[in-house]
């Protein structure tokens, strides 16, 4: 291939496939247009052509095989897509079972008010807190904070404190204000890094290195911090378990906890809730009980919004294919091929 | 055509088709601002009844948090309906912004991904228009967790029927990261658990070192590597069942017998110094850098193809598959990391030492890995000698050149060795997954010896007692500091700017025109003690300019909020986190009063002097 064929092949390349090629070449090839990343990709080749033409190749073989629906590992000769006039028009997934922008636009509005109904879920959580430590990962916007504060008001009609962690200051100052208006202001205090109020309170709001620090200091014996009375500790977003830097803090603070309290895990959707489970398991004194569901309260429709102006849907479904991927709407692709296509000309970084 | 949407286009789009109130995700702080701006001319106005609804609703914000009274983006908000939130912004306005949102004003808010974790802030739309985000000075791909985050904010509940998560493409966009975000189940997450001092010392404080063991061994980390051991250990199970054929025989253990001997009479004459030159570390390396293996060299990382050793090269050598496809030939020194991943394929005794199949296989592979691998705890043990010369000498001594067993043995010991080597391969990885906390909690404990909080019978001495309660970043600098008396009769404004330095792990670059000579000579004491610690604890960035906006703060009580944010280049929001995160550190070293009350009195002027106008105001 010369230099020229090359830099045409790789023009006629989806930019995501570019980006993938650009992976390990390219240093931080995602503020690069498409031009630019031609160009970049071409001058990092100078030296091994090759390995550049057979990753690009292994590439587009991959993508036919994957729209082929088959995953035959043979290997083609360069495919040369040219510029259609209608691009993608003879493909074999017509629009006809695609879902319309008409339908997916449908139902969309505001609700009727219902009455507050707990889902089973959050009832089955509340109760298994009776008996045991609670892990629940559901998905964003689901209704964590009900079982919160349920969950608290019952241990403080038990007469058992109770303590609330969240990983930012911003997210402690607004459950302070929220659960202040609910159990009113003198049950409720706050503790963090540069914030003290009310700290005697039935139900301490706090970040949890915070926490962690009380449970070190009343390890060693020396405050008087009413770890006794301790009856239930919630540790909101526990998917920060995995952050690179704070993650630690989350495992010394479900380490020390003290045993008479139960832990109540509030998680976003995680891959491996499961996990988390058993490990509360085998270092606590009862069986920790998973409660995960990954269905979205409100369902979700996902869309794709031209640079024109043009909607439609991205998927060929209504909702989410979950575990589809490559379930493209066929307007959405050609639009998309669209834009790379024309960004390029114009394609380098804005920034 | 435009590299994306315009922001005014895409405002009126989402009206259109009623898909408002929505959050726009942009990739910086300056693409939000600059959103904002191209509404300034836009006749996209707001009916008045809304607009006054806006101006009521800030009203009341402002009697709470009069700091947002003067805002910049005030008359857009209020005329538009849109609005601009992120970390460049103060918490007050973040507030108004969400309380706004929350009450159903605004109709767009554009936004960076920060909004997606934790914050209460629902729309019925969110717009995507990115794929990849900046973690620490570089781009990544977004997860599927973190695309679901963000997805996840689109669809109120009670106040919409559906949530609308939208794609509109930019430059950044790698339409795939999405596709696979919004359908994908989200990844598994992993501990990552560390050993800190802080951690040692307040361990030890409260128990005898022998329990430490067990407490370490109830981390998510230790279940993990517990769950990995146990695969490990199935392995072992199954090599066991295929070791069978391969038990005594004349000798009982024939293997190593036939493998000494095969080996002493190859290289009876072309026997090199070189094994003894390499140290314990890389011997202990060498049994797991064998093929299939995932190593991470000096730039990126690779699976190992094969180990040989090369006349003239010290150590011994690797041939390693690059992401690139490309194979490199290097010494085992310039191994970094090991991991604990192997990919399983057959060898070929040419280059490419495999297959071309397998070959594709595995370069794909290496590009799918995930960005985080975790790292095979390798025990160093010393004291392994390769091969005696004694051994060497006695050849003739051998049994095998005339016992009857000889032809099985040479036929069998290939396979054989081959799965006593992964044998042991496995028990080692198996034992080293066990340890391997541990192991890390004994080296800390020796560089808190070396140090003088620890007593040889690892007690906490009187240093250890007090430097306990230093639970933050860069512990171990901050209590060599006290201890080197830096801080002692130094002006607040000294002590907190210091702090605010070694508080501030922010690369994103401000300007401060002036720096005081005196805190100008103790950073440079500081930067001093940091880079003799460097062995045992990464050095803080210690950024001069932040230290001198701190110092000014406290030492200049008349200087206003608008007066401090003129003297630097920072974001409003990012001046207000520094300060906040300098009273967390200053409020650390308040709690030393018993055993230092002269530094503790001077850290609460500190305190009391940073905590006025924005910061009294805000919780
Ligand atoms: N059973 C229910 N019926 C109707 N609405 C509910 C129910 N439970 C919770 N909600 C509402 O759902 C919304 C989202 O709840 P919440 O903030 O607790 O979600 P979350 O799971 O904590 O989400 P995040 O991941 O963002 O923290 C709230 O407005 C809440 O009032
Ligand atoms: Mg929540």
């Amino acid at each position: 291939m010369t230099t020229e064929e090359l830099e045409k092949l790789l023009a006629q390349q989806p930019v995501a496939l570019l980006h993938r090629l650009a992976r390990g070449r390219v240093h931080r090839h995602f503020r690069a247009g498409k031009r630019r990343l031609i160009e970049l990709l071409l001058q990092h080749s100078s030296q091994n052509r090759a390995g550049l033409e057979s990753d690009l190749q292994t590439l587009i073989d991959g993508q036919h095989a994957r729209s082929d629906a088959g995953s035959s590992r043979i290997r083609r000769a360069p495919v040369i897509v040219h510029k259609k006039a209608s691009p993608r028009g003879a493909e074999p997934d017509s629009a006809e079972t695609a879902v319309s922008l008409s339908t997916w636009l449908e139902g969309l509005g505001v609700p009727s008010p219902q009455p507050f109904v707990p889902d089973p879920w959050q009832s089955e959580a509340l109760s298994a807190l009776n008996e045991t430590d609670v892990v629940i990962s559901v998905p964003t916007g689901s209704g964590k904070t009900y079982v919160a504060v349920e969950a608290a008001r019952r241990a403080m009609e038990d007469n058992r404190s109770v303590i609330y962690t969240s990983p930012l200051k911003a997210l402690s100052n607004t459950k302070y204000t929220e659960f202040s208006r609910i159990f009113g202001p003198e049950k409720v205090g706050i503790l963090t890094g540069d914030r003290q109020e009310n700290g005697q309170a039935p139900l301490l709001i706090m970040t949890t290195e915070i926490l962690r620090n009380l449970l070190y200091d009343a390890a060693s014996g020396e405050i008087d911090v009413r770890l006794d009375t301790l009856g239930l500790v919630i540790l909101d977003e526990s998917q920060y378990l995995a952050d690179p830097e704070r993650g630690v803090v989350w495992e010394e603070t479900i380490i020390f906890c003290p045993g008479q309290a139960r832990l109540l895990l509030l998680s976003a959707s995680i891959g491996n809730p499961e996990d988390i489970a058993d490990w509360l398991t085998s270092i606590r004194s009862t069986v920790c009980r998973l409660v995960r569901h990954s269905k979205r309260t409100v369902p979700l429709r996902a869309g794709y919004l031209h640079p024109n102006g043009k909607l439609t849907p991205l998927f060929r479904t209504l909702g989410i294919p979950y575990g589809h991927p490559s379930q493209l709407h066929p307007e959405a692709t050609r639009l998309f091929h669209e834009y790379e296509e024309e960004t390029l000309p114009a394609g380098r970084p804005r920034r | 055509m435009p590299p994306s949407i315009h922001p005014v286009d895409l405002i009126t789009a989402l009206r259109h088709k009623h898909l408002t109130p929505a959050i726009v995700f942009l990739t910086s702080r300056r693409a939000c601002d600059e959103a904002m701006e191209t509404f300034d001319h836009a006749d996209l106005v707001l009916p008045p009844a809304r607009q006054e609804a806006i101006a009521v609703a800030l009203e009341r914000v402002m009697t709470q948090h009069p700091s947002i009274a003067e805002h910049p983006l005030i008359p857009i908000v209020r005329r538009v309906g849109i609005a601009a939130h992120h970390a460049g912004h103060l918490p007050s306005w973040k507030i108004a912004v969400e309380e706004l949102m929350r009450q159903g004003h605004l109709d767009a808010v554009f936004a960076t991904t920060t909004l997606a974790a934790g914050v209460d802030f629902p729309a019925r739309t969110v717009v995507i228009t990115q794929s990849s985000i900046r973690k620490s000075r570089d781009f990544t791909d977004l997860t599927i967790g973190e695309v679901q985050q963000i997805a996840g904010r689109a669809g109120r509940r009670g106040k919409d029927h559906v949530g609308f998560a939208i794609v509109t493409p930019s430059p950044y966009i790698d339409l795939m990261v999405l596709t696979k975000g919004l359908t994908g189940q989200p990844e598994a997450i992993d501990s990552q658990f560390t050993i800190s001092y802080p951690m040692v010392l307040n361990l030890l404080k409260a128990h005898p070192h022998e329990q430490i063991q067990g407490i370490l061994a109830k981390s998510f980390a230790q279940f993990q590597l517990n769950q990995r051991a146990e695969l490990l250990e199935q392995k072992l199970d199954a090599l066991h069942g295929q070791m069978e054929p391969f038990g005594p025989r004349v000798c009982t253990d024939w293997i190593t017998q036939w493998h000494t001997f095969d080996h002493a009479r190859r290289h009876r004459h072309t026997r090199h110094q070189t094994h003894r030159s390499e140290s314990p570390e890389i011997s202990a390396r060498l049994p797991f850098l064998t093929p299939g293996r995932v190593v991470g060299l000096g730039r990126g990382r690779g699976i190992v193809l094969r180990q040989y050793r090369s006349k003239g090269q010290k150590n011994s050598m690797l041939t390693v598959l690059r992401p690139d496809n490309a194979v490199t030939e290097c010494p085992v020194t310039s191994v970094k990391e090991v991991y604990d991943r192997t990919y399983d394929f057959a060898e070929t005794p040419t280059y490419p030492w495999c297959s071309t199949g397998t070959f594709d296989r595995l370069s794909h592979q290496l590009e799918e890995l995930p960005p985080r691998l975790p790292v095979l705890p390798i025990l160093v043990s010393t004291g392994l000698e390769p091969l005696s010369d004694a051994i060497v000498q006695s050849l003739g001594d051998f049994p095998c050149p005339t016992c009857s067993s000889r032809p099985a043995c040479q036929k069998d010991f290939t396979t054989a060795s081959r799965l006593r080597q992964e044998q042991q391969r496995h028990t080692k990885s198996i034992q080293a997954l066990r340890t391997s906390l541990w192991h890390r909690f004994q080296e800390r404990v020796e560089v808190l010896q070396k140090f003088g909080y620890l007593s040889p019978a690892t007690q906490l001495t009187a240093d250890g007692e007090w430097a306990r309660l230093i639970r933050i970043d860069h512990s171990l600098l901050i209590t060599e500091l006290i201890r080197a008396e830096a801080f002692t009769g130094a002006d607040p404004s000294l002590l907190a700017g210091v702090l605010a330095s070694l508080a501030h792990d922010d690369d994103r670059p401000g300007a401060f025109p002036r720096i005081s000579p005196g805190l100008s000579s103790l950073l440079g004491q500081v930067r001093k003690l940091a880079e003799s610690l460097s062995p045992y604890e990464d050095p803080p960035l210690l950024r001069a300019d932040v230290a001198a906006l701190v110092e000014r703060w406290i030492a200049d009580p008349t200087l206003t909020w608008i007066g401090l944010c003129r003297l630097t280049t920072m974001a409003e929001g990012d001046i207000y986190r520094l300060l906040a995160r300098t009273l967390e550190f200053l409020s650390q070293v308040q709690a030393l009063k018993f055993t230092h009350p002269g530094l503790a009195e001077s850290t609460s002027h500190a305190i009391t002097l940073i905590r006025r106008g924005v910061l009294e105001e805000l919780p």
